[in-house]
């Protein structure tokens, strides 16, 4: 009963819900003027197209929940980008290395950033900062020009569906699954605790800079992921790929309601944000809205989204 | 003093425990030991060194130089855990609940409950909460609620219980009635748990409560223990001694108006029946030429009242007169618009005073751009000039108004604050532990600036944790306790003790609240 009780509160207080709500707006919205949106290949490609700044997103959450900012996010995909293009490894073994590189360049450059910031204790928009521009460079130095081919068996595979469903979504949905067990995990609860404040909770007997280091490591494997998932989706090498993600990434854990003061919010929010920014943009382009103005009202909608959310905050606390 | 009953070895034996920060002693030497199933009391005023004790206790901090022996062995912890494992825990005075878990999350830190995944489970934690605040006496808080729902009351509850809960054989609570509205509660709680043979380490200001718990207290002043006493056969005089000192009391207070003369006066700053933060409903006035001292114990609401009287907190209630008009002040600007200025503590100068990497005479300067600007242009010449005049006035030497303010000490940061202060022209000046941290002869500085301004016709509202200052300096000195004004006393009558008294609230002053 209490079980009951307790997935059910964090479930109302969850933050995901409001961006689920503008998820569902959007794609009533989407399908009404876009009949062709309810088949197979039209869903998928809505899917494949999100899931690189979805995933991105979600590692970026772990940081934004410790009140910490994590701009390394451009840097990561685009070195990922740029070696899974420049060494392609074909077949599904080959995809499975290729994956093992870039999780394991993501996650060592989340302990280069974990480690300077959690026991080095610098700022971490400082040192974010930096590991941006040393592993955007360090993309150049590996491709100084877009090209390059992704392996085909990756550009094939991952872009398909199964039995209707797409990769890339199941790709997501292990995401959200292993942030489900992680939240269950003495690192998840700490993740919240030292977010909210850093002094109650090593007060409470948190390792407050083994929980920050370790999510920066975990933030770094999820930018590695988000990078395989681009260089799957283009099939080709960019060493300024993940540039343009650095931003939509803010926005998308935002929109998914997590709270920058920290300690509030989640990996799941923040890839419904995703997914609903990158829904919004084909919702505009099918209105016929020209592209220089869809920045713009993407501007507007998050400014929207995150008053309303703030509005229900208030109410919330003025209840309290 | 060691009139102890008690004829076995001391759970815990503290001996000449240092720490120091810097060039400033937190701690000087601190002794003293604490039987099983004692309730030990630990006194002083502000800044005796009772939270750097808690800290080293608790393994938060670790001293410099000393030793303790804890249940007969030496006893050095270097982490909160290592304390709790050891059997000491502690109830901290700021909490340290967090409020985005639920109950049963922040019992259970940092190591949650799991289920056979190897999973944290929220039943399972939630069972185990629940038979944790049933066996102490809190069955009717649900395990599964956020702890942001919780009243204050119900949060210092839960933070006894977390510390209890983990079966210590010393419970350091710091000042754990601060938010209680009945210490019925909490007090048969401890008759329980001493029963079993936990010792309790008490810290409160409020001596009838600990008269009523404990047996024996030590006493703490500016870092080192003065000495454990018998509180059955010390009276409270006694202990107000031990807690102050025989520090000279000299009265070397330059010459008082009469006294009739001020009361006559259109009083300066009026505030009537304010209420904002932990204040509550208080009334206090201001006059021309007058230092008005403040005195208290922490959080009894005077930051609170700073803070609101500056514009910086919304009050719920009353208002604020100046030369008898009304006025609105819901921001800094509006107080400084209506004359009254504010100097903030030095704990509080580093994010609301200073600007770290500007200059001495550019701090000093910033809140009086207007008198040196030239069709809004601020001229380097203009502001040094400005800077020379009032750094005299503030005994700072000239040579440091080119330094980088940061790279001052605190004291002489503290004398270009108040010559900022100055040179901003307000009569009112509101003024919030201006002496903390700085040396003697700072401090004598700061003195004669205060005076000098009051002299000249200012009203002054002082605020010190430092009774000593508020004795030589105040004309008039207000006690503030549990968010209004507990006493008033009159020249004569400002004595340490007597503050201490009413801080404490000991008993009510009625002197001078009629006058």
């Amino acid at each position: 009963m209490t079980a009951n009780n307790v997935s059910l509160s964090t479930l109302a207080k969850s933050s995901a819900g409001t961006a689920a709500l503008l998820y569902i707006v959007l794609l009533v919205a989407y399908v009404s003027i876009e009949r062709s949106a309810l088949s197979v290949s039209a869903f998928s490609d809505l899917v494949n197209n999100a899931a690189p700044l979805a995933i991105a997103a979600a590692g970026g959450t772990l940081i934004v929940l410790l009140r910490g900012f994590d701009l390394s996010v451009a840097g990561i995909i685009s070195l990922v980008n740029v070696i899974l293009a420049t060494h392609p490894m074909d077949d599904a073994l080959g995809a499975l290395g290729s994956l093992g590189l870039a999780l394991s360049v993501g996650a060592g450059v989340g302990l280069i950033n974990g480690a300077l910031i959690a026991y080095g204790g610098f700022q971490s928009i400082a040192i974010t900062l930096a590991t941006m521009i040393m592993t955007g460079g360090l993309a150049l130095v590996v491709l100084d020009a877009p090209g390059g081919a992704v392996a085909d068996w990756l550009s094939e595979n991952l872009t398909d569906t199964v039995a209707g469903f797409p990769v890339s979504g199941l790709v997501m949905l292990a995401v959200v699954g292993l942030w489900a067990i992680a939240r269950k995990t003495n690192f998840g609860v700490s993740l919240y605790a030292v977010g909210q404040d850093e002094h109650a909770a090593a007060l409470s007997g948190i390792e407050v800079k083994r929980t920050r280091c370790l999510a920066f490591v975990f933030a770094g494997a999820l930018y590695g992921l988000s990078g395989f998932m681009l260089s799957a989706q283009t099939a080709t090498g960019n060493p300024t790929a993940g540039n343009s993600l650095l931003l939509l990434t803010f926005a998308a854990i935002a929109l998914g309601g997590t709270s920058f003061r920290g300690g509030k919010g989640g990996l799941t929010g923040s890839i419904i944000g995703a997914a609903s920014l990158m829904l919004l943009q084909k919702l505009l382009f099918s209105v016929g809205v020209q592209s220089f103005y869809i920045g713009l009202l993407q501007g507007v909608v998050m400014i929207l989204a995150v008053g309303l959310m703030n509005a229900g905050d208030r109410f919330g606390v003025k209840r309290a | 003093m060691q009139a102890s009953v008690h004829q076995e070895t001391p759970i815990l034996q503290v001996v000449g425990l240092r720490k120091s920060y810097g060039p400033t002693h937190a701690l000087g030497g601190v002794s003293f030991e604490i039987n099983r199933g004692e309730v030990h009391a630990l006194l002083g005023e502000n800044g005796a060194g009772k939270s750097t004790l808690v800290k080293i206790l608790t393994g938060v901090v670790s001293p410099n130089s000393g030793s303790m022996t804890f249940r007969g062995t030496p006893y050095s912890p270097r982490s909160i855990l290592q304390a709790r494992a050891t059997g000491i825990t502690t109830a901290f005075q700021e909490l340290s609940l967090l409020p985005n878990l639920t109950v049963a999350e922040n019992l259970a830190l940092p190591c949650l409950k799991k289920n056979w995944f190897g999973l944290n489970s929220d039943a399972r934690s939630c069972d185990t909460a629940a038979a944790t605040l049933l066996k102490f006496g809190l069955s009717e808080l649900r395990p599964s609620i956020l702890v942001s729902d919780l009243s204050l009351a119900d949060r210092q509850r839960l933070e006894i219980i977390r510390a209890l809960s983990h079966e210590p054989s010393l419970l350091i609570l710091d000042e754990p009635t601060a938010v209680l509205p009945s210490t019925d509660w909490l007090f048969d709680l401890i008759r329980r748990e001493t029963a079993k043979g936990t010792a309790v380490l008490y810290i409160s200001h409020r001596l009838n409560e600990i008269r009523q718990l404990c047996s024996h207290a030590t006493v703490l002043r500016s870092g080192c223990s003065i000495g454990t006493t018998d509180l059955r056969d010390t009276d409270d005089a006694k202990i107000f001694e031990m807690m102050v000192g025989q520090r000279m009391a000299s009265k070397q207070k330059p010459l008082r108006r009469d006294h009739a003369e001020t009361q006559q006066q259109k009083p300066r700053l009026r505030v009537t029946s304010l209420s904002a933060g932990m204040v509550n409903d208080l009334d206090l006035a201001l006059y021309p030429g007058q230092i008005v001292g403040l005195a208290g114990l922490d959080g009894q609401g005077q930051s609170d009242l700073f803070h609101a009287l500056y514009g910086l907190i919304a009050k719920r209630s009353g208002t604020i007169e100046i030369e008898g008009k009304k006025v609105v002040i819901d921001s800094p600007a509006a107080a400084l618009a209506a004359g009254v200025q504010v100097a903030l503590l030095p704990e509080e100068r580093k994010t609301q005073g200073i600007f770290g990497d500007l200059s001495v005479r550019s701090n000093m300067a910033v809140s009086a751009l207007h008198l040196i600007g030239l069709l809004g242009f601020t001229t380097r010449k203009s502001e040094r000039e400005l800077a020379r005049d009032v750094s005299g006035q503030v005994d700072l030497q000239q040579r440091y108004l080119d330094f980088q303010i940061k790279d001052l000490s605190g004291g002489n940061q503290q004398k270009a604050l108040l010559g900022r202060v100055l040179l901003t022209k307000a009569n009112t000046l509101l003024l919030f532990d201006p002496t903390r941290g700085v040396d003697v002869g700072t401090k004598q500085a700061l003195y004669l600036a205060i005076e000098d301004f009051a002299s000249k016709g200012g009203a002054v509202l002082l605020y010190s944790s430092e009774l000593a200052e508020l004795v030589r300096l105040s004309e008039r000195c207000l006690v503030i306790y549990r968010g209004r004004i507990a006493a008033e006393l009159q020249g004569e009558d400002i004595e340490e003790t007597a503050l201490v008294a009413a801080a404490t609230g000991h008993q009510r002053h009625g002197a001078g609240e009629a006058a």
